[in-house]
Formats: C-alpha cells, sequence, structure tokens
C-alpha cells in the first residue's frame, strides 16, 4: 500500500512541473508583454522597465523560470491588479465559499443519485426505470447555467421562496471565522445565519449538482444491474437472507464501488462547473474570481488562480486513487 | 488499465465487418437514437437553411418594439417575441443554430484530429514518444475543460476561431488517450503480427490494420463530444467570452443578457436554453446509441 501511495505521489512530479511550464508559458503568450500585462492601463515605460527588472523579464528565459518556480515554491503568486491583495489571501478567503457549495451540490448529487439509479436497476424495464434513464439523459443535455437561470426565476423571481444570488441576506452580521458560512453559523450557534446560509446555498447547489446527480444515478443503476447477477448475491438470496440485507451488504456496497470512482471524477466538472453556477448566483467563490479576473485582465489572480485549481484538481484525483485502492485491493496489485 | 483500455478490448474481439453490420441494425431498433437523429436532423437543417427561414435579420434592431418596456411576448409579426433590442427572437434562434453547429463541429474536429494524432503516434512507437505525449495530455486534462478553455480565449482574445481553438484543444487529451489505449489493445492482435510478418510496412499496418478496429470507441466519443463542445461554446457566450461582436445571435451570449429580464421577459431566457437542451440532447441520444450498438457486451439483450 505504501509503495503504492509513493508511485502516485512520484507521477504527481511531472505534472506539477508541467503545469507550471504552462502556466509560466501561458502568461507570456498573452498579447502585449508580460510587463504590460502585469501592469495594465497604468502602463508606462518606466514602470514597464521597472517591472521588467522586478520580475527579471530581462533575464534568460530558463532563469526566469528558475525564478518562477521559486516564488511559487513558495506560495507566492503576486499581488491582484483590481483589489492589490495577494493572489494567495484572496484564494485562501474564496476557496471556502467554492468547497461549500462543490461538497452541497455533491451531498444533493449523492443523496438522490444513488437511491434513483437503485430503484431504477431494482425495477429494471419498469416506466419509473425509463422515467428516470430519460430523465437523466436531460439532466447532462442542460447547461447549468441555463438550469440555474430557470431555478432563479421559479423560485427566487416567480416563487419568491428563496434568494437569488450571494452567499447571505446583504444585512446579515453573522461572523465568519472560518468562511465555510454553514460552519460558521454551527460554531458561532447562530440559528438564523445557518438557516439564511443554507438558504443561499439551495438553488446554486442543484444547478452544479444536476449533472453529478445524473450521472450517479446512471452509474449506480448500471452497477447494480451487474452485481445483482453475481454467484455470491443469488447465493445470499439461496440461503433464504432477507431481501434487505441482501440489498444493502451484497448488491449496493458492491455496487458502490464504480459509484466512488465516479464521484472523485466529476471533481473537475464541479470546478469547471462553478465558474458558471457562481456567476449566475453571484456567488462569491473561486468561479466569479477568475471570472471577473479576465475582464479586468488581471493576470497574477489568473495565472495563480489556475495554477491553484489545477493543482487542486490534481490532488483530489490522488486523494481518489488511494481511497479506491484502500476499498478495492485489487487495484494494489496491478 | 484505463476505461478507454477495457472497452478497447471489448470491442476487439469482434470482426470488423460484421461489428459494423451488426452495430447498424441495432442502432435503427433502438428509440432513444432515433429520438437522437430526429432532433439532430433538426437542429442541422434549422442552422443551413436559417438565412432561408428566418423572418427577420437577426441583427436588425426595431427599438421602437421595446419603447414601453421589455419585452413584448410572442405575436403574430414575431413568433417568439423580440429581445431586449426589439430583435426577433425567432430569427436569433435560428441563426444561433448556425454558430453552435459550425463552432461545434470544428471544435471537435480540431479536437479529434490533433488527438488522434497523438494517440496514434504515441500508441504505436510507445517508449519514450509515448511517455512524452502522455505526459503532456495528463498535464492539459489537469486543468479542469471549461477553465483550460477560458485561459485559451483569454490568452487569444474574443472571436470565434479563438473559441473553436479553445473548445478544441480541451478534446484533444481525451482522444488522445482514447485513441491510444485502443491502439495498445489491437497492437498486439494476430492480424497485425501477420501483416508485420509478410513485409507490410509500419505505417501501412497502423493506418489500413489498426485504425481501423480502434476507431470504433473514437466514433462514440466524438458525438459524445460533440454535445460536450456545444454546451462549452454556450458556456463560454454566457460568461462573456462569446463572438466579439455582441449583436451576433449565439445561444449562450443571449442567455447572459436575459438575466435582468427573468422577471418582465423569462421567455427570452427559455428559448434559448431549450434550444441548447434540444441539439446537446439528440447528440448525447445518439452517441449512448452508437456505444449501446458498438458494444459486444450489450449483444442480445436489447
Amino acid at each position: 500500500m505504501l509503495r503504492f501511495v509513493v508511485r502516485r505521489l512520484l507521477l504527481l512530479v511531472p505534472i506539477l512541473l508541467g503545469l507550471s511550464i504552462l502556466v509560466f508559458g501561458w502568461i507570456r503568450l498573452l498579447p502585449g508583454s508580460p510587463a504590460q500585462a502585469l501592469l495594465g492601463e497604468r502602463a508606462t515605460p518606466q514602470t514597464i522597465a521597472q517591472i521588467r527588472h522586478q520580475y527579471k523579464l530581462d533575464r534568460p528565459i530558463y532563469e526566469q523560470y528558475w525564478g518562477y518556480l521559486h516564488t511559487v515554491g513558495q506560495l507566492d503568486f503576486g499581488v491582484s491588479i483590481s483589489s492589490r491583495r495577494t493572489v494567495t489571501y484572496e484564494f485562501a478567503h474564496r476557496f471556502p465559499a467554492t468547497i461549500e457549495l462543490a461538497l452541497a451540490a455533491m451531498i444533493f448529487a449523492i443523496a438522490f443519485g444513488i437511491p434513483l439509479g437503485f430503484l431504477a436497476a431494482k425495477r429494471h424495464g419498469s416506466l419509473f426505470d425509463h422515467i428516470s434513464l430519460v430523465g437523466s439523459l436531460i439532466g447532462i443535455s442542460i447547461p447549468i447555467f441555463f438550469l440555474g437561470l430557470i431555478l432563479k426565476w421559479i423560485f427566487a423571481v416567480k416563487l419568491g421562496w428563496l434568494p437569488s444570488i450571494g452567499r447571505e441576506d446583504v444585512l446579515s452580521e453573522a461572523k465568519h471565522p472560518t468562511n465555510f458560512y454553514v460552519l460558521d453559523a454551527i460554531v458561532t450557534g447562530n440559528g438564523g445565519a445557518l438557516w439564511d446560509s443554507i438558504k443561499h446555498l439551495l438553488l446554486p447547489a442543484v444547478a452544479l449538482g444536476s449533472i453529478p446527480l445524473a450521472v450517479v444515478a446512471r452509474i449506480t443503476r448500471a452497477a447494480v444491474l451487474d452485481v445483482q447477477n453475481e454467484d455470491y448475491v443469488r447465493t445470499a438470496r439461496a440461503k433464504g437472507l432477507p431481501p434487505l440485507i441482501v440489498d444493502s451488504r451484497h448488491v449496493l456496497r458492491n455496487a458502490l464501488l464504480p459509484v466512488s470512482t465516479i464521484i472523485g471524477l466529476q471533481t473537475g466538472l464541479l470546478l469547471s462547473g462553478a465558474v458558471l453556477t457562481e456567476t449566475v448566483f453571484a456567488w462569491p467563490g473561486i468561479g466569479t474570481w477568475l471570472k471577473d479576473a479576465i475582464f479586468n485582465r488581471d493576470y497574477p489572480v489568473l495565472q495563480g488562480g489556475i495554477l491553484f485549481v489545477a493543482i487542486v484538481f490534481v490532488l483530489v484525483n490522488l486523494v481518489v486513487d488511494i481511497s479506491y485502492a484502500i476499498i478495492n485491493p485489487r487495484i494494489r496489485v496491478s | 488499465m484505463s476505461i478507454a483500455e477495457l472497452e478497447a478490448v471489448e470491442i476487439a474481439f469482434e470482426g470488423a465487418g460484421g461489428l459494423w453490420r451488426d452495430a447498424w441494425s441495432r442502432l435503427r431498433r433502438n428509440p432513444g437514437a432515433l429520438v437522437g437523429v430526429a432532433l439532430v436532423a433538426i437542429f442541422v437543417f434549422v442552422a443551413v437553411l436559417a438565412p432561408l427561414i428566418s423572418p427577420y435579420d437577426p441583427r436588425a434592431q426595431n427599438l421602437l418594439l421595446v419603447a414601453r418596456g421589455c419585452c413584448p411576448g410572442p405575436s403574430s409579426h414575431h413568433l417568439l417575441g423580440v429581445d431586449q433590442l426589439g430583435r426577433d427572437e425567432l430569427s436569433r434562434l435560428f441563426y444561433g443554430a448556425r454558430f453552435s453547429l459550425v463552432i461545434g463541429v470544428v471544435a471537435v474536429g480540431v479536437g479529434l484530429s490533433v488527438g488522434l494524432l497523438f494517440g496514434a503516434v504515441a500508441g504505436y512507437l510507445g517508449g519514450f514518444v509515448d511517455g512524452l505525449i502522455m505526459r503532456v495530455m495528463d498535464v492539459m486534462l489537469a486543468i479542469p475543460g471549461l477553465l483550460l478553455a477560458i485561459g485559451i480565449v483569454a490568452a487569444l482574445g474574443q472571436g470565434l476561431w479563438q473559441i473553436m481553438v479553445a473548445v478544441g484543444t480541451t478534446n484533444i487529451p481525451i482522444f488522445a488517450r482514447l485513441l491510444r489505449g485502443s491502439i495498445l489493445a489491437q497492437r498486439e492482435n494476430d492480424f497485425v503480427l501477420a501483416a508485420r510478418s509478410v513485409g507490410v510496412p509500419r505505417r501501412a499496418i497502423l493506418a489500413s490494420h489498426i485504425l481501423p478496429n480502434a476507431i470504433s470507441p473514437v466514433i462514440v466519443q466524438g458525438t459524445l463530444a460533440l454535445a460536450t463542445a456545444i454546451i462549452d461554446v454556450a458556456g463560454l457566450g454566457f460568461l462573456g467570452l462569446g463572438p466579439q461582436d455582441p449583436g451576433t445571435p449565439e445561444w449562450g451570449t443571449m442567455l447572459t443578457e436575459v438575466d435582468r429580464y427573468l422577471q418582465s421577459a423569462p421567455l427570452l431566457a427559455i428559448f434559448p436554453g431549450v434550444a441548447i437542451v434540444i441539439s446537446v440532447l439528440g447528440f448525447n441520444l445518439i452517441g449512448d446509441g452508437l456505444r449501446e450498438a458498438l458494444d459486444p457486451k450489450l449483444r442480445g439483450r436489447g
């Protein structure tokens, strides 16, 4: 097991290096010189020369890359042009919002996807099975920003049940020690703030969770159909175990193996989808941060932000791989 | 073994001619796939004939129509109403189909051809080249698709071909991996060994023996990639990274503009969204149908 983990960790090194080269090269591909890009509108010949010197842009390219690796290694991603705060600070400040949203979306997808897929498989070929199959196909065909707009229209504009934008009421005076608003409300024992933050979380989470929901339901259905015909399930039934026990201990537990990998693979989709969902609901997370950075030509934020997101994505996949190897011992050997 | 490699192994058990004939007959009996073909046919029909069937110029503004607030709904003059600048919604939807179809097909075409080239070279040559190409693909896959596309559009600037390149690039590693896995599974086959032993050149073996057999998962993925590409292009448009001219009737861009009018004119959000869903659903249905038709494991079940 340890060898497996070490090998996976070693495989990370070339990927992280490659990512750094990609992002490093990317900022040099941008229109105008990087110094211009970093300075934006305020560029004068003097400041450009100063920035070129400060960022060692007048040095050879390999020296520049080495310097870049060095600063990134110290978690120094520069300063945002629009806010004048460090990129690291802004990331740490906004990332909890995105994690909270992604987790809520995933919980929604799992809580509804697994039972739906399981029931569809148990009633294979029934009307319910067909409806859920069609439903999940439509689910993966709806762009999340469209679904978000529709949810906003129905539940916020028409019915007025839920707020349409933001993470909390504008007048809220709740304290946020961790920036996970739901957690904050629980920690500070603020019932009103808890309800408020959950209300704000509902619509974006459903929109972002729609595709994972459809995928989880489909995979669960396929896996249950597969496992149901295994010999050990037939044995369990033959020896007279109650159907409920067979379903929970033998069928579902084995069927959830492929489902768990799929859940991990959805992380990338969640991170991508967060940009769109956060835009629809003005959610102050990584997505809106990066989107605003594009329009403000805030290149330090874009450069650092994309690298951060990619690293998070790679690490999550690593955790998924390792946990999968723990659940399924066959992986470790191959 | 990756999923692609596993799929390739399964598909490899079939002879080429039999597989295709069988797949076609099963596709025709799959109601979902037929619905998909119908939806895509409508989509392509509208896209091709947009100039002939559109009642108005999609860019022609008529501010008199919106003088008393946004936005007058469906009427006999404008079947689906007009948008916030008094442009005919139906005509904009029709022309939007053009943009989605062209951008989607070109983007997938770019991703597919470059990806296949990398995948074929990596899978056939193996060794150092294989390692290098696949590590580069891993790095590209490490950035979530839409974010990679956003980064590329940010670097290249806004515009139609920039979007095609951006969305196409996100498809490169997917196709490269898929084809490589497929080729690795094919390379060990007896007919490849036979061809090599009678002195067929390497390139000819790749082109006429390995590729035709390795291609069926690529076709499935290509169809599904069209669906994703349409969504991603609309997503870029929705974020404001669409075509440079804001008057361009692009479905995603149309959705951004109506966010403010949800209260007064929700239909303007619903129409472009439904158009996207219909075209995406069409490609997804065909892709699913193809996958089932080409998967020998499911044979006899349907």
